[in-house]
C-alpha cells in the first residue's frame, strides 16, 4: 500500500488544461445522461403518486380518494408499485446517469457513440413500464423488491449488462495514471448490481430455490441492493463533489481505503437482519448482525474523511445548495448506519421488528441519504450539461427544507408510533385491534410527512422541466467556489490499489 | 500487475463470500431437506399443500397480503409470538420445504398467519373478513377485497359459499355474493396455513 500523493488544488479560477477536455466529455455524454435523469424524474413523480396513495390507504382504507374496490390500485399493489418506481425508476436511473457522468469525467474518456447508452435507457424504461403494469395487474412474484416478473427482470438485465460492460471498458481505457476513490465505488456498484440482480432472479425465478432458501436469497439481495448498489453510487458522488466544491483534496487515502473495502466486505451480509428470527440457521442471522455492527467501521472512516475534508468550509453549506444537499446526505448516511446497527441487535429487534420503526431505516436510507445526495448531484450536473442556470433559486431552497422537514417528521413519527406498536405487539394481553387503534394519530402524521416529500419531489421535477425547456438568463451568482474549481480534477486524492 | 486488476479481484472476491454464504449455501442445503417421520405413528410431516392452495398463494402474492402479514414464528427469547398464540413452536426451514412461494413478511400491521388455518377453520369467516373487514373485527387498516367476489342472481338453491351479509352491504333480494375462483383459492390457501405437526428440531415451547 502506497501513501497518497495528495495534490494541491489547481490554481483556482484559472481554467487548466483539463478544462477543454471536460466540456468535450460533458458534450459527448449529454444525451444519455439527460435521458437517464429525465427517466429518473419521471419515475420519481409516478412513485410519489403511489407513495401518497399507499400511505393514505393505510390511514383511511375506506375513503373515496384511496380508490377502495379497485384491485389494481389497492394497497397491496400500490405499495410495491411505489417501492419499485422509487428504487428502480428514480434511484437507479438517477444512479445510472450520475455514474455515466462521473466515470466519463474521472477516466477522461469522451463517449464515442452514445447510442448503446441511449438504447440501454430505452430498454430500462420499457422494463420499468412492463414491471409496474405487471404489479398493478397482479402478476407479481411476491418477493420484496423483486416483484417484477422474470421476463421484465430479463429486459432490465439487458440494460444493466450494457451499462456494466460500458463501465468496465471505460475504466479499462482510462487515461493513464490516477484512479479515483469514486471510480472504485462506481466500478463496484455496476459489477455488484449486475451480479446480484442476475443471481436473485435466476435463483428465485428461473430455477426456484427450495422453500426457506427463497427468503434468504431475497433478503441477501435487498441488503446488497442498498449497500452495494445505491450506497456506492451516492458515496462516489460525495467523494467527487465535496472535494471539488470546497477546493481541497480528500483528507486521507487510508480512510478512503478502509471505507471502500469495509463496505465491499460487509455489504453483502446485512440484509438478513430484516427477517431476524426467521426459519434459517442461527449463524446466518448472527453473521448479518455482526456485519451491521462492523459496518460502522467503514461508515466512521467515511464520515471522518468527509468531515476533515470539509473542515473550514462549513460556511459553504449556507451559500452552496449543492454542497448542502450532499453533505446533509452524507450526515444522514452516518445516522442511518447507526440506526441500522442498533435495530439489528436481537434484544432491540424483539420490540422493533415488524413495526414502523423498521421503516425508519428505509426512510433514512432512501429518502435521506441516497436521494439528498442525488438531488445535489442533479443540481450540480444538469446546468453543466445544458450550459444553463436553474431558474428559481428559491425552489431549490424550498426543496431542501421540504425534504428535511418531511423526513424529520416521518422519523419522529415512525420511531414513537413504532415503539408503541412494538411494545403492544410484545404484550400478549393487548389485542391486535388495540395496537392498531393506538397507531391512528401516527398514521395521520405519516400521511402529512409523505405529502411534504411528495410536494418536494414535484417541485424538483418542475425545476428540471423548466431548465430543460427554458434557457434562462445567465446570472452571475455566488457559486463561484464551485465554478472556480471546475477544472481541478486533482482535488480528489489520487489512489492506487495495493 | 495492474491497479485495476487488484480492484476487480477484490470486488469479486469479497462479494463472492456473501454470495457463497447466503445464496449458494441455503440453496444447496435446503434442497436436501426431507420430511420428518414420527417414530411411533410413522406419520410424515410436513405434508405439502393441495393444488388449490398453491393457486391461492399466487392470489396472496398478487394482492400483496405479505406487506402487512408475516408468516413465521420466532423462538420465545426473540419475541412473544408464541404467547400471542400465533403458534405453538417456532417455525423452521422444514416447515416451508413444499412451499413454492415463501412469504415471511416484515410487517405485522396485521396478524401473523403462520397458523391461521389452525385458528380459523370456517371458510365463511375468511369470506366475511375479505369482503368487509370493518364489520367484523374493527380492523382499522385492512382494505376490503371485493374484487375477489361477485354478486349474482340466485339460481335455484343459494350457494353454500355465499357470504352472509347484513344491513346496507347485503345484496338485493334474490341475489347473493359469492367468492370468485381466486377468492376461493385464496381462502383455501389461508386454511392450509398450519404448522400443527411436531418436528424434532422445533420442540413445542414450554413455560
Amino acid at each position: 500500500m502506497k501513501e497518497i500523493p495528495i495534490a494541491e488544488p489547481d490554481s483556482r479560477g484559472e481554467p487548466s488544461s483539463l478544462h477543454g477536455d471536460l466540456s468535450v466529455i460533458d458534450q459527448s455524454i449529454r444525451t444519455p445522461v439527460l435521458i437517464f435523469f429525465g427517466s429518473g424524474i419521471f419515475w420519481l413523480v409516478v412513485a410519489s403518486f403511489f407513495y401518497l396513495l399507499s400511505s393514505s390507504q393505510i390511514h383511511t382504507p375506506t375513503a373515496w380518494w384511496t380508490f377502495p374496490g379497485i384491485a389494481s390500485l389497492s394497497f397491496g399493489r400500490a405499495y410495491p408499485a411505489f417501492l419499485n418506481c422509487y428504487v428502480y425508476g428514480w434511484a437507479t436511473c438517477a444512479g445510472f446517469g450520475t455514474g455515466i457522468w462521473l466515470l466519463s469525467r474521472l477516466t477522461g474518456v469522451p463517449l464515442r457513440n452514445p447510442l448503446a447508452l441511449i438504447l440501454a435507457a430505452a430498454v430500462w424504461n420499457i422494463g420499468m413500464m412492463t414491471g409496474v403494469l405487471s404489479i398493478l395487474g397482479g402478476a407479481t412474484t411476491g418477493r420484496e423488491l423483486l416483484e417484477f416478473p422474470i421476463e421484465t427482470a430479463f429486459i432490465l438485465f439487458l440494460a444493466l449488462a450494457t451499462l456494466g460492460f460500458w463501465a468496465i471498458t471505460t475504466i479499462w481505457n482510462r487515461k493513464p495514471g490516477a484512479t479515483y476513490v469514486s471510480q472504485w465505488y462506481l466500478l463496484g456498484a455496476f459489477l455488484w448490481f449486475a451480479w446480484m440482480y442476475a443471481t436473485a432472479n435466476i435463483a428465485l425465478g428461473v430455477t426456484p430455490a427450495p422453500g426457506a432458501a427463497q427468503p434468504a436469497i431475497n433478503w441477501w439481495y435487498v441488503g446488497c441492493l442498498v449497500d452495494l448498489w445505491l450506497t456506492p453510487i451516492a458515496l462516489a458522488i460525495a467523494y467527487y463533489l465535496i472535494p471539488k466544491i470546497v477546493g481541497r483534496p480528500i483528507y486521507s487515502y487510508r480512510l478512503a481505503l478502509i471505507g471502500f473495502w469495509g463496505l465491499a466486505l460487509f455489504g453483502g451480509w446485512t440484509g438478513l437482519t430484516h427477517i431476524n428470527g426467521g426459519p434459517l440457521p442461527a449463524w446466518m442471522f448472527t453473521a448479518s448482525i455482526m456485519a451491521k455492527v462492523l459496518m460502522l467501521i467503514p461508515v466512521l472512516a467515511i464520515a471522518v474523511n468527509f468531515h476533515r475534508t470539509m473542515k473550514g468550509s462549513f460556511g459553504g453549506l449556507r451559500d452552496n445548495l449543492v454542497l448542502r444537499f450532499i453533505v446533509t446526505g452524507a450526515w444522514v448516511y452516518t445516522v442511518y448506519s447507526f440506526v441500522g446497527s442498533i435495530l439489528s441487535a436481537r434484544s432491540i429487534a424483539q420490540f422493533t421488528q415488524f413495526t414502523f420503526v423498521s421503516l425508519d431505516q428505509i426512510q433514512l436510507g432512501l429518502f435521506g441519504f441516497y436521494s439528498l445526495i442525488l438531488f445535489g448531484a442533479f443540481y450540480y450536473i444538469v446546468p453543466r450539461l445544458l450550459n444553463r442556470q436553474w431558474l428559481f433559486d428559491k425552489l431549490m431552497e424550498t426543496h431542501f427544507w421540504l425534504v428535511v422537514v418531511g423526513l424529520g417528521l416521518l422519523l419522529v413519527d415512525f420511531t414513537i408510533g413504532g415503539l408503541i406498536q412494538g411494545f403492544g405487539l410484545e404484550d400478549p394481553q393487548v389485542p391486535m385491534i388495540a395496537v392498531n387503534d393506538l397507531l391512528e394519530p401516527f398514521l395521520a402524521i405519516q400521511n402529512f410527512g409523505a405529502l411534504l416529500l411528495v410536494v418536494a419531489n414535484l417541485g424538483f421535477a418542475m425545476a428540471f422541466g423548466l431548465i430543460l425547456l427554458i434557457s434562462g438568463p445567465v446570472k452571475v451568482r455566488p457559486i463561484a467556489t464551485e465554478q472556480s474549481n471546475e477544472a481541478s480534477e486533482s482535488t480528489e486524492a489520487e489512489v492506487s490499489v495495493a | 500487475v495492474n491497479k485495476i486488476t487488484g480492484l476487480f479481484f477484490g470486488i469479486f472476491f469479497l462479494f463472492g463470500i456473501s454470495w457463497l454464504g447466503l445464496v449458494a449455501y441455503p440453496y444447496l442445503t435446503f434442497a436436501g431437506l426431507r420430511q420428518s417421520k414420527d417414530d411411533s405413528t410413522g406419520a410424515l410431516a410436513p405434508m405439502g399443500n393441495p393444488g388449490t392452495a398453491t393457486q391461492g398463494a399466487r392470489v396472496y402474492a398478487a394482492n400483496g397480503c405479505f406487506y402487512c402479514h408475516s408468516q413465521y414464528i420466532r423462538e420465545k427469547d426473540e419475541g412473544n409470538d408464541i404467547d400471542r398464540k400465533w403458534g405453538t413452536r417456532r417455525t423452521v426451514a422444514r416447515d416451508y420445504m413444499f412451499d413454492q412461494q415463501v412469504f415471511l413478511g416484515t410487517s405485522r400491521l396485521g396478524a401473523d398467519l403462520s397458523n391461521v388455518g389452525a385458528r380459523q377453520k370456517d371458510p365463511q369467516w375468511f369470506y366475511q373478513l375479505l369482503y368487509n373487514p370493518h364489520s367484523m373485527s374493527h380492523e382499522v387498516s385492512m382494505p376490503a377485497y371485493r374484487w375477489l367476489f361477485e354478486t349474482r342472481e340466485i339460481q335455484g338453491q343459494p350457494s353454500s359459499d355465499a357470504v352472509k351479509l347484513q344491513g346496507s352491504i347485503a345484496p338485493p333480494a334474490g341475489y347473493e355474493v359469492v367468492p370468485t375462483g381466486e377468492g376461493k383459492a385464496l381462502v383455501e390457501y389461508l386454511l392450509s396455513l398450519k404448522k400443527d405437526y411436531p418436528l424434532p428440531e422445533a420442540p413445542e415451547a414450554t413455560e
